[in-house]
């Protein structure tokens, strides 16, 4: 029988630094993944924690995490050769078939752009499988900013807004990302999908405004952040009325989201 | 074992005896009048006594064996003359120099209900009056006779004609069962193949647990002296035992017995440099558990939780799970804040032995057949005393189920999505925002509840070794949904509460289907809760709020969202303060 707590060691390929709290660490890892899903990454004698894959390529899977507490803070002391304890993948997926030949909207909110971050490259590669791609993705400022290099690229060729919460940058807008919904041409799809990730807050205003614009509920998906000890379904933390976060989600459509009540 | 079985084994015997004989016939045997003499001397020291010193010998009467101070002429001695008398017998004067316990007429006694069943044509009765006769008199001692028997002589004649006594009793008990099984309706039929029932005095019975150590820990609720909620009190909670006067069943446990199979901490995996390792199980042995029907029922619950959620097993949980057979001890009519009827979990099947505290004695019936040997005359002869008085015997016993409460309850039906909505916004739940301190104790002492944090532990500060636990949580503690930076997503005492209340008499249900719900009504959180909350009232408001008008209105927006939860900081507390005051591991993780 397989032991579903037991972490793996993994071997940190290299280290990114996108911002002053949030690095892209590279771990040498074969698992298969689906966009949208977590692992338990951890270190020995600190502890466990959910973290989305932020990329992946052949060999390997990438995180972006941000210092916010302990484990995260002891991810941040290592470097390239050293060791990451991982499980995993967990959670489901974003429906991408369903996303597929239609049009797609991202609406993320900082650290939220790291989960949605493979599902966006998976249309950048095969811009033939999507009718139009629109991201509106927000920071706090301009220290910020994650994925600086990924942001010049989807500018390319997706319709791109970035925006900071209340200060000026060359490249980026100025507003919450609630602020820049009204822009995108709803009217002129005739079928579309709504990816919104950030902190609770921000996920709560932005499916209200696209609400507010006509969007219908369900074609809003969103990915819940809760606490998890286990993300298998035994600690009881993530679970919300029957619902288990890290069993039937992260991913949740709007109409499910919306009925669960903490 | 059935009657071909014990025939088998009588036959065996048998063939031990032909073979002494065969050695003293007389066309082979060099000397057989020194065979007779040798007979005629183990014949004296056997059951005369000669020639030992201490003047202990294998007296044939039932009285020795049964009176306290081993002597004839005792309370058998009365009940089987009554019993003689009761069919017309009484004894001529050829039999003047015995008793009427003496093995020699409750044999003969046995021959002369034989034939008197043979000879009328409804024979049921005498059928039934020779079973009772052989379990309650010859089958009550003669396996202790003829074990001394076997122990004072020196001939294999008397050791063969013991063996044969004794194979020959449980022989005929088995035909006996056979042929009364259809003649009693009830009770009787009810019976299994392989089920069968013993009383036994605890002294007994402590030999047999002794021998069940072998293969079983062994856990019953014990008393923990002064160590209850107030220092003045005791603490009854699941411990191991070694005999049956530790065992606590007069009252309820504080504590379920969850902390047996679902250990407060938990060592799952060590550290050492940069391997995992997966913590080997601590005991081979088999985990027995003395239970009440609600908590057996109870273990079904975490059985969803820690092997069917998620469509895959918690190994850790699994390797003890699976070792883990129920004494079931029989309720004796519920507590004051019980309710198991309600939840219907007053009754279960899942259990190996079944147990009836009768003051000294127990009665014992034996479901799973792996453990009739321990009760078996044969094997217990293995391991039971040489002074034992009663070896195990049959009764009649089928265990008995609590089939009313005091409290009783109706359960909340929530409808739909919108009726959830409405429960969930009551305001009553704010009342617990004043009560409740979320110290978690409601959790630490049921049976169901199966939530768990994670901790790392190192050993010292310059070790590159460690360990990951599990460590006992609850979803009352202010820190259960707290993410870093300290937002939560149930912010209050009452919240707390609503979440725990739905998830134990709706969510679980909704998740798992079924009847069952997860609380099984044992009442042990009422009685822990130190601010009197009742978690029964709980239930019973939810139901009462559901049927008024209150939930049938149509509810506007909800203020409790799931994706609007607002960040807002909370002071840590210790998760394992209001769970681990009992918590034998808690200095090690400090
Ligand atoms: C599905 C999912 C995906 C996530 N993806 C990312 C990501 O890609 N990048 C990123 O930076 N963060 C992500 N998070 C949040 C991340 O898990 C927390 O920031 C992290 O757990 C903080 O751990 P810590 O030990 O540093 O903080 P502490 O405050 O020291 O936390 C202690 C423990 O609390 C739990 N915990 C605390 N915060 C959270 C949280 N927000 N969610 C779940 N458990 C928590 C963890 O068990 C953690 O070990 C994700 C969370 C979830 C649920
Ligand atoms: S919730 Fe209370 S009554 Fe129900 S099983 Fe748990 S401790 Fe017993
Ligand atoms: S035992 Fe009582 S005070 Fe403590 S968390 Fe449970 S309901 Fe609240
Ligand atoms: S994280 Fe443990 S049950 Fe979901």
């Amino acid at each position: 029988m397989k032991n579903i707590m037991m972490p793996e060691p993994h071997e940190i390929l290299s280290v990114l630094k996108e911002t002053q709290a949030e690095y892209t660490f590279r771990v040498a890892c074969d698992a298969e993944t689906q966009h949208g899903q977590f692992f338990m990454l951890s270190i020995p004698k600190i502890g466990e924690a959910p973290i989305s894959v932020s990329g992946k390529g052949p060999g390997y899977v990438e995180f972006t995490i941000r210092k916010v507490g302990r484990l995260t803070e002891g991810v941040f002391g290592l470097k390239t050769g050293d060791t990451l304890f991982m499980r995993g993948p967990y959670g489901n997926a974003f429906p991408v078939e369903q996303f597929e030949n239609k049009n797609l909207v991202f609406i993320t909110g900082g650290t939220g752009l790291a989960p949605v971050r493979t599902l966006i490259n998976h249309f950048y590669d095969r811009p033939e499988i999507c009718k139009s791609v629109h991201l509106i993705s927000g920071f706090k400022d301009v220290d910020a900013v994650l994925f600086t290099d990924d942001i010049r690229r989807f500018k390319e060729k997706f319709h791109m807004t970035a925006t900071l919460d209340n200060t000026t940058a060359p490249g980026f807008e100025t507003g919450l990302v609630t602020e820049h919904i009204k822009k995108i041409p709803f009217a002129s799809f005739d079928d579309f999908n709504v990816v919104v990730v950030g902190p609770p807050v921000m996920m709560h205003f932005a499916a209200r405004e696209l609400i507010a614009n006509r969007v219908d509920e369900s074609k809003i998906w969103v990915s819940f952040e809760r606490k998890m000890s286990c993300a298998v379904g035994k600690c009881g933390h993530c679970k919300i009325n029957e619902t288990y976060v890290c069993l039937e989600g992260p991913v949740f459509n709007y109409v499910k989201a919306k009925e669960l009540l903490d | 074992m059935n009657a071909r079985s014990f025939y088998l084994d009588l036959m065996e015997r048998r063939e031990a005896l032909y073979h002494y004989l065969d050695q003293i016939d007389e066309r082979k045997a060099p000397d057989p009048e020194a065979a007779i003499t040798d007979l005629a001397a183990d014949y004296a020291k056997i059951f005369l006594a000669a020639g030992i010193s201490q003047g202990s010998a294998a007296f044939p009467f039932e009285s020795v064996y049964t009176s306290p101070d081993r002597i004839i002429m005792q309370d058998a001695w009365e009940t089987v003359r009554k019993r003689y008398e009761s069919v017309g017998l009484i004894r001529n004067g050829e039999a003047s120099g015995l008793f009427e316990d003496h093995i020699a007429l409750e044999l003969e006694f046995m021959a002369f209900l034989c034939e008197e069943s043979r000879r009328d044509p409804d024979c049921s009765d005498w059928l039934i009056k020779q079973r009772e006769f052989l379990r309650d008199h010859l089958l009550n001692w003669v396996p202790a006779f003829t074990a001394d028997v076997k122990r004072y002589a020196d001939t294999a004649f008397y050791k063969g004609i013991a063996n044969i006594t004794e194979g020959f009793l449980r022989f005929d008990r088995e035909i006996l069962e056979g042929i009364n099984a259809p003649l009693d309706e009830g009770i009787e039929n009810q019976k299994e193949v392989g089920e069968t029932a013993f009383s036994l005095t605890t002294a007994n019975m402590d030999q047999i647990l002794q021998e069940l150590k072998k293969e079983y820990r062994i856990f019953a609720p014990k008393r923990y002296e002064k160590r209850g909620a107030k220092s003045s009190t005791d603490l009854i909670r699941y411990g191991e035992i070694h005999s049956v006067r530790e065992i606590v069943h007069e009252i309820q446990s504080d504590f379920s017995p969850k902390e047996i199979y679902y250990p407060i901490t938990q060592t799952m995996i060590r550290f050492q440099e940069n391997q995992s390792i997966e913590e080997p199980a601590s005991d081979s042995r088999g985990v027995l558990i003395f239970a009440r029907p609600c908590d057996i029922n109870g273990i079904r619950r975490l059985d969803n939780i820690f092997l069917e959620n998620g469509g895959h097993g918690d190994i850790y949980y699994e390797r003890l799970r699976d070792k883990v057979r129920f004494v079931m001890m029989e309720c004796g009519g519920g507590w004051d804040d019980c309710f198991c009827v309600s939840m219907e979990t007053n009754k279960t099947e899942d259990y190996s032995l079944a147990v009836r505290f009768d003051q000294e004695n127990l009665i014992v019936f034996v479901k799973d057949q792996a453990f009739e040997p321990y009760f078996s005359e044969e094997k217990s002869k293995e391991f039971m005393d040489e002074n034992r008085k009663v070896a195990p015997e049959n009764a009649d016993f089928m265990p008995q189920f609590v089939t009313t409460n005091k409290k009783k309850v109706r359960l909340p039906k929530i409808q739909n999505h919108q009726q959830l909505k409405e429960v969930s916004d009551l305001e009553f739940w704010k009342e617990f925002d004043e009560q409740c301190i979320g110290c978690g104790g409601c959790s630490a002492v049921c049976g169901t509840c199966s939530c768990f944090d994670t901790v790392d532990i190192i050993y010292d500060e310059t070790s590159s070794d460690g360990e990951r636990r599990r460590v006992w949580s609850s979803c009352m503690l202010d820190t259960y949904t707290m993410t870093a930076g300290g937002s939560r997503f149930r912010k209050t005492p009452g919240a707390n509460m609503r979440f725990k209340a739905l998830h134990k008499v709706y969510d679980y249900n909704l998740r798992f289907g079924g009847d069952e719900h997860m609380c099984v009504g044992c009442g042990r959180c009422d009685k822990r809760c130190p601010k009197e909350i009742s978690f029964f009232d709980i239930i019973c408001r939810l139901s009462e709020e559901l049927e008024s008008t209150a939930c049938n209105t149509t509810a506007t927006e909800v203020p409790g969202n799931s994706i609007a939860a607002v960040d807002e900081p909370a002071i840590r507390a210790d998760i394992s303060e209001g769970l681990g005051a009992e918590n034998p591991n808690r200095k090690v993780e400090r």
